[in-house]
C-alpha cells in the first residue's frame, strides 16, 4: 500500500517545477551554549560565516532548498539554546523533527561530555525515524583540539549516528552534514519508514504540481453533515 | 415555618453563590430540567437531548407564529461590538496598563459568559441557545460574507468553485466543532480540529477544483481557512479558547501572579545583553511588548502567531548581531516577564490545539511560538538554580512586594511608552501645524481670489458705467441746446419727435450765436465774468482760449465752417473754432459753477467736454446751417425750422444741466423769461435753485468721474483743450437760456416729470 503511495508521489515529483519544492524537512541543532550552532546554520543557509557579517540577525531560523535524489527538499532549520537551565524547557523544540544536528565543540571537552545528555533528550523526545547527525565544529581549529576524531567516532558509532567533523567557519564539511542528513531521512521515507501522515514526523509532502491536474477522484465531499 | 423557608432560601442562595467562582456543579444542575432523569446540557439549555429537541419544535413553532425573521440572526449582531472592541484594542498598544484592564475585563466577561454557559437553565439566553440549537445551528451570514469579501481580496486569481470550497469547508468546519464542542475534551476535538484540517488539505490536493493551484497558495488558502473558522470559533465563548472542562483561566491568572512576582528578574539574571539605557534598546523592547500583548487581541491562531513572530524578530534585533538561539531565549524570557502578557496559557494553548499543526511544527511563527512556549515554561519553573542565584537571595526577591523589583525597568519601559507617547503627540502637534499653515494658505489665496474679484467687479463696473453713463451727459449739454431750442421754436410735441442728432447742431449754433450776435449774453458775460476770475483754472485757460479764439475768429468764417463740417477734419475745426466763440459766452457760465460746487468743476466740465464731443459729432448733419447761422444770424428762419424739431427731444435733459450750471445765470436771466413766458417765473426759480446744484454734483458724482475718464480719452484724441471748449460752448447756452428762458421754464417742468427723453439722448452719442 505504502509502495503504491510512494511510486505515486515519485511520479508527482518528477514533473514538479524547478523552484518547486516536494518536501519540507524540518531539523533542529542542538548543543552546548557556544559549541557554534548558529554558525552552522548561518553557514549552511547564507555560505557565510557570522563573525563576517556582524550585521546578520535572526539567522536562528533558516530554510535551504537542496536536492536530494532529483528531489527539491526544503530545509527548515531550528536553532535552539544550548544552556543548562533551558534544557528542561527546550522539549518543544524536538517536536516533529525530522533531523538533529547535535554539535560539540572539538576544543571543549565539556561540550563533548554533554553529548550523552543531549543525546537521551533526542532519542526520548522525537520519533524514532529521526535521523541524528553528530557534528564536531570548529575543526579548524585543529591546535586547540580537546576531542580527538576517533573518539568521537566511536562513540557516533556506539550509538549509531552519522558523524563528521566540520567547521563553520571555514564551510567546510558543513553541507555535506546537512545533505546526508536529508539523504538518510529521504531514505526512510522511500523504505516506508516514516509516515509521512503523521505530524510529528517532521516531515511535509508537497504532493502538488502545478498544471498537472490527478486522476484521483476528488476527496470526500467536506460538506458533509456529519 | 416562616423562618425554615427564608432559612432555606438563604442557603440556597449562599450554595449558589459559593458553585460561582469555583465552577462546580452540583450533579442535580446536571440533570434534565423536565426532569426525566437524564442528563442535561447547558447548551441544550439545560435539557436532555430528546427533551431539548422538543422544547426546540414548540420554540421553532412559536417563532414561526411570531414571524420572527432574525431569529438565527441575533448572534452576529451580538458579536461584532466585541470584535469592535477588540480590533480597537488591537490597533492601540501604546499603553500597556491600558491594556491590561481591558484584559482583565474581557476575562472578567468571559467569566461571566462561562458562569451563564454553565448555570443557564431559563431560555433567557438568546445568544446562546440560537448559537447551540444543534440541528438547526447556522453559521452566520457575516462569516460567509467576510470570507468571500476577503477570498477576493487575497486569492484574486483563484476560481470561484475554490472559492466554493474554502466557504464550504469553514462551514462545515464550524457545525462540526460547534457539535463536537460539547461532547469532547479538549484533546479529543483539538484532535479532531486537525484531521479536519489535513482533510482540506488532502482535499486540495486531489480536487480538480485545486488542480492549477501550486503548493504555495495551498499553504495560504489552508491558512485563509484556519482564519476564518477559528476566527469565528474564537469568540464564542468557552468552545475553543480557553474551553471549558480545562482550567485555563486558572493557569492564566497563576501565570500573571507569577510573572508579576517575577518582576525583579533584570537582565543579569537572564545573561542577557540588554542595556537599559540605550534608547533604541528600549524602544525595541517596548515594540516586541507591544506585539506580544497584541497576541490576545487576534482571535486566530495564525493571527496569533503572526504577533509571536514579530515580537520575536524585534527580540532578535534586541539581542543585536549575530544573535542565536542561547541570546533569543533569554531576551524573550525577558520580554515575556516584562509584557505579563494577558491570558497567556489560555493562548498559548489555544494555538497550540488549533492551529494547523503542520504550521506550528515547520515555519518561521511555529519556530518563534515554540520558543515563546519555552519561556513561559521556564517563567513557570523558575527556581534559583534556574537563574544561578542563591536560594537564599532568591527567596528574599521573591517574598519582595511585586511592586518593587522591576522599577528600573518599569521606569525605563514608561519612558519609552511616554517617549513614544511624546513623539505621536508631536507629530499630531506637526500635523495639526500644517494644517494651520494650509489654512492660512487657502485663506491667502482665498483672500487673494477676492482681491481680484473685487478688482475684476470694479473693473466691469467701470466698463459698464463707461458705457452707460454716457447717457447722462447728453442730458446736461443738450437742455442748454433744447432750451435754446425751445425758445425760438417753443413747441413741446415737436420736439420730442426729432431726432436727437439734430440737437447738438442747434447747440452749437445757439452758442455760436449768444456770443455773436447777441448783446444781452455778451453782459451776462460781463457779469459773470467776476466769478471767473476767482476759479484760477479756468482763467488760465480763457486766456489761453481766448487767444485761440481770437485766431479762430479771424478763420471762421460761416461758409468754411460748413464745408468743413462734412469731413472729418472739419469736425475738428469745428470744434476749435466754436469753443472759441463760445469761450466768449462761456465766461458767464463758468461763473455760477464754481460757487455751487466748486469740487465737482473739473469732473463736471469734463464731462460736459465728452458731451460736447459726442454732441459734436453726431451734429454734422445739421451743423453747417447752425454754425453759419449761428455767426450770421442769417439763417435762422430756415433752420428753426429744423432745429425746432431736434430741441423737442431733449428739453428735459437741457432742464438739469441748466440747474448745474446757470443758477446764478437763470437768475439773473430769469426776470425776463418771466415776462415772456407765463410758466417759467415759479419754475424756474424754484427748480434750478433746488436742483441744479445738489443733484446733479451728489448724484452723479460717482458716475461722472469714471464717466469722465473715458469720455476724456475720447476726447483727448481730439484734442487736449477739447474740454475747456466743450464747456464754452455749453456754457453759452446758459445765456441763450436766459434769452429764452420762458421756453426753458417750460420745458423745466417737463423735465422733472419726465426723463424719457435722455434715452434718446445715447442714441446721438451713439452716432459719432
Amino acid at each position: 500500500m505504502l509502495a503504491v503511495l510512494n511510486s505515486h508521489e515519485m511520479l508527482q515529483i518528477m514533473t514538479s517545477g524547478p523552484y518547486n519544492y516536494s518536501y519540507i524537512f524540518k531539523y533542529i541543532i542542538i548543543g552546548d551554549m557556544g559549541v557554534g550552532k548558529s554558525c552552522l546554520l548561518h553557514q549552511f543557509t547564507d555560505k557565510k560565516f557570522m563573525a563576517d557579517c556582524p550585521h546578520t540577525i535572526g539567522v536562528e531560523f533558516g530554510t535551504r532548498i537542496i536536492e536530494v535524489a532529483g528531489q527539491k527538499i526544503k530545509l527548515q532549520i531550528w536553532d535552539t539554546a544550548g544552556q543548562e537551565r533551558f534544557r528542561a524547557v527546550t522539549r518543544s523544540y524536538y517536536r516533529g523533527a525530522a533531523g538533529a544536528l547535535m554539535v560539540y565543540d572539538i576544543t571543549r571537552r565539556s561540550t563533548y561530555n554533554h553529548l550523552s545528555s543531549w543525546l537521551t533528550d533526542t532519542r526520548n523526545l522525537t520519533n524514532p525515524s529521526t535521523v541524528i547527525f553528530l557534528i564536531g565544529n570548529k575543526s579548524d581549529l585543529d591546535g586547540q583540539r580537546d576531542v580527538t576524531y576517533e573518539e568521537a567516532k566511536q562513540f557516533a558509532d556506539e550509538n549509531g549516528l552519522m558523524f563528521v567533523e566540520a567547521s563553520a567557519k571555514t564551510g567546510q564539511n558543513v553541507e555535506e552534514a546537512f545533505l546526508e542528513t536529508a539523504k538518510k531521512i529521504y531514505q526512510s521515507i522511500q523504505d516506508g519508514r516514516l509516515d509521512l501522515n503523521a505530524a510529528e514526523s517532521g516531515v511535509q509532502h508537497k504532493p502538488a504540481s502545478p498544471g498537472r491536474p490527478l486522476a484521483a477522484p476528488p476527496a470526500a465531499r467536506d460538506n458533509c453533515s456529519c | 415555618m416562616l423562618f425554615g423557608a427564608n432559612l432555606q432560601r438563604s442557603y440556597k442562595y449562599m450554595n449558589f453563590a459559593s458553585k460561582m467562582p469555583s465552577l462546580r456543579i452540583d450533579q442535580n444542575d446536571l440533570k434534565c430540567k423536565n426532569g426525566c432523569d437524564y442528563y442535561g446540557n447547558p447548551q441544550w439549555q439545560g435539557y436532555c437531548s430528546k427533551c431539548h429537541r422538543e422544547q426546540m419544535l414548540r420554540q421553532r413553532r412559536a417563532e414561526k407564529a411570531s414571524s420572527n425573521p432574525s431569529a438565527t440572526l441575533p448572534r452576529p449582531e451580538q458579536k461584532k461590538p466585541e470584535r469592535g472592541t477588540k480590533q480597537a484594542s488591537h490597533s492601540s498598544f501604546s499603553k500597556f496598563e491600558e491594556k491590561r484592564l481591558r484584559q482583565s475585563e474581557t476575562l472578567a466577561k468571559k467569566a461571566n459568559l462561562l458562569k451563564f454557559s454553565v448555570f443557564k437553565k431559563s431560555s433567557t439566553d438568546d445568544h446562546d441557545h440560537s448559537e447551540r440549537r444543534a440541528p438547526e445551528f447556522k453559521v452566520p451570514p457575516m462569516v460567509n460574507e467576510g470570507m468571500k469579501r476577503d477570498f477576493r481580496t487575497r486569492f484574486p486569481t483563484l476560481g470561484a468553485e475554490t472559492d466554493r470550497d474554502a466557504r464550504v469547508f469553514v462551514h462545515s468546519f464550524i457545525m462540526d466543532v460547534m457539535k463536537c464542542a460539547n461532547v469532547m475534551s479538549v484533546d479529543e476535538l483539538s484532535e479532531r480540529v486537525q484531521r479536519l484540517y489535513q482533510r482540506f488539505m488532502k482535499h486540495m490536493d486531489t480536487s480538480q477544483h485545486f488542480a492549477h493551484v501550486d503548493s504555495d497558495t495551498k499553504e495560504l488558502l489552508m491558512d485563509f481557512v484556519e482564519k476564518h473558522a477559528m476566527n469565528y470559533l474564537h469568540d464564542l465563548p468557552s468552545v475553543v479558547f480557553s474551553p471549558s472542562g480545562t482550567d485555563d483561566e486558572r493557569l492564566d491568572r497563576a501565570m500573571s501572579e507569577r510573572i508579576q512576582q517575577l518582576s525583579w528578574v533584570g537582565e543579569r539574571h537572564l545573561e542577557c545583553k540588554l542595556d537599559r539605557r540605550h534608547a533604541a534598546c528600549r524602544q525595541l523592547l517596548y515594540k516586541a511588548i507591544s506585539e506580544l500583548l497584541g497576541m490576545d487581541s487576534a482571535s486566530s491562531p495564525g493571527g496569533k502567531l503572526t504577533r509571536v513572530r514579530r515580537c520575536c524578530r524585534h527580540v532578535l534585533a534586541l539581542c543585536g548581531a549575530p544573535a542565536s538561539a542561547d541570546d533569543l531565549l533569554p531576551a524573550l524570557i525577558f520580554t515575556v516577564l516584562k509584557a505579563n502578557p494577558p491570558r497567556l496559557v489560555s493562548n498559548i494553548n489555544f494555538v497550540t490545539r488549533f492551529c494547523n499543526a503542520q504550521r506550528l511544527m515547520t515555519g518561521e511563527g511555529g519556530y518563534y511560538f515554540t520558543n515563546l512556549c519555552c519561556a513561559v515554561s521556564f517563567i513557570e519553573n523558575l527556581t534559583a538554580e534556574s537563574l544561578n542565584m542563591d536560594k537564599k537571595e532568591f527567596d528574599c526577591y521573591m517574598s519582595m512586594p511585586a511592586s518593587i523589583g522591576g522599577s528600573a525597568w518599569a521606569a525605563a519601559l514608561s519612558l519609552c511608552g511616554a517617549s513614544r507617547e511624546a513623539e505621536e503627540q508631536r507629530e499630531a502637534a506637526q500635523r495639526l501645524l500644517q494644517d494651520a499653515r494650509n489654512m492660512s494658505e487657502r485663506a491667502a489665496a482665498l483672500h487673494a481670489d477676492a482681491v481680484c474679484f473685487q478688482e475684476q467687479i470694479a473693473k466691469k463696473v467701470e466698463d459698464v458705467l463707461a458705457k452707460t453713463p454716457l447717457e447722462i451727459k447728453p442730458r446736461r449739454e443738450l437742455p442748454r441746446l433744447c432750451k435754446s431750442k425751445t425758445a425760438i421754436v417753443t413747441p413741446l410735441i415737436d420736439l420730442e419727435l426729432n431726432p436727437t442728432p439734430a440737437e447738438p447742431q442747434t447747440a452749437i449754433t445757439e452758442e455760436s450765436r449768444p456770443l455773436v450776435g447777441y448783446t444781452v449774453p455778451s453782459e451776462d458775460n460781463s457779469q459773470s465774468s467776476q466769478p471767473t476770475i476767482a476759479d484760477p483754472v479756468p482763467n488760465v485757460e480763457k486766456d489761453s482760449i481766448t487767444d485761440r479764439i481770437n485766431n479762430t475768429d479771424t478763420v471762421q468764417p460761416a461758409s468754411s465752417i460748413h464745408e468743413l463740417e462734412h469731413t472729418n477734419t472739419a469736425k475738428q475745426g469745428t470744434q476749435e473754432t466754436e469753443p472759441k466763440l463760445n469761450i466768449l459766452g462761456f465766461e458767464v457760465i463758468e461763473k455760477p459753477s464754481p460757487p455751487k460746487s466748486p469740487q465737482n468743476l473739473d469732473q463736471t466740465w469734463q464731462l460736459k467736454q465728452t458731451s460736447s464731443l459726442e454732441l459734436l459729432t453726431p451734429s454734422p448733419l445739421g451743423f453747417t446751417p447752425f454754425d453759419s447761422r449761428s455767426i450770421d444770424e442769417l439763417m435762422t428762419p430756415d433752420e428753426f425750422g429744423s432745429d425746432s424739431l431736434a430741441p423737442g427731444l431733449s428739453n428735459i435733459n437741457y432742464d438739469i444741466d441748466l440747474s448745474d450750471f446757470s443758477g446764478d445765470n437763470s437768475v439773473a436771466e430769469d426776470p425776463p423769461k418771466e415776462a415772456k413766458d407765463p410758466f417759467s417765473p415759479e419754475g424756474l426759480k424754484k427748480a434750478f435753485d433746488p436742483f441744479a446744484p445738489q443733484p446733479t454734483a451728489s448724484t452723479f458724482k460717482e458716475v461722472l468721474d469714471k464717466f469722465d475718464e473715458f469720455s476724456l480719452t475720447d476726447n483727448k484724441t481730439n484734442r487736449t483743450f477739447d474740454p475747456f471748449d466743450v464747456i464754452h460752448r455749453n456754457d453759452p447756452f446758459s445765456p441763450e437760456r436766459k434769452e429764452g428762458s420762458s421756453i426753458l421754464d417750460d420745458s423745466d417742468s417737463p423735465t422733472t416729470a419726465c426723463l424719457l427723453p435722455s434715452p434718446l439722448q445715447p442714441q446721438s452719442s451713439n452716432k459719432p
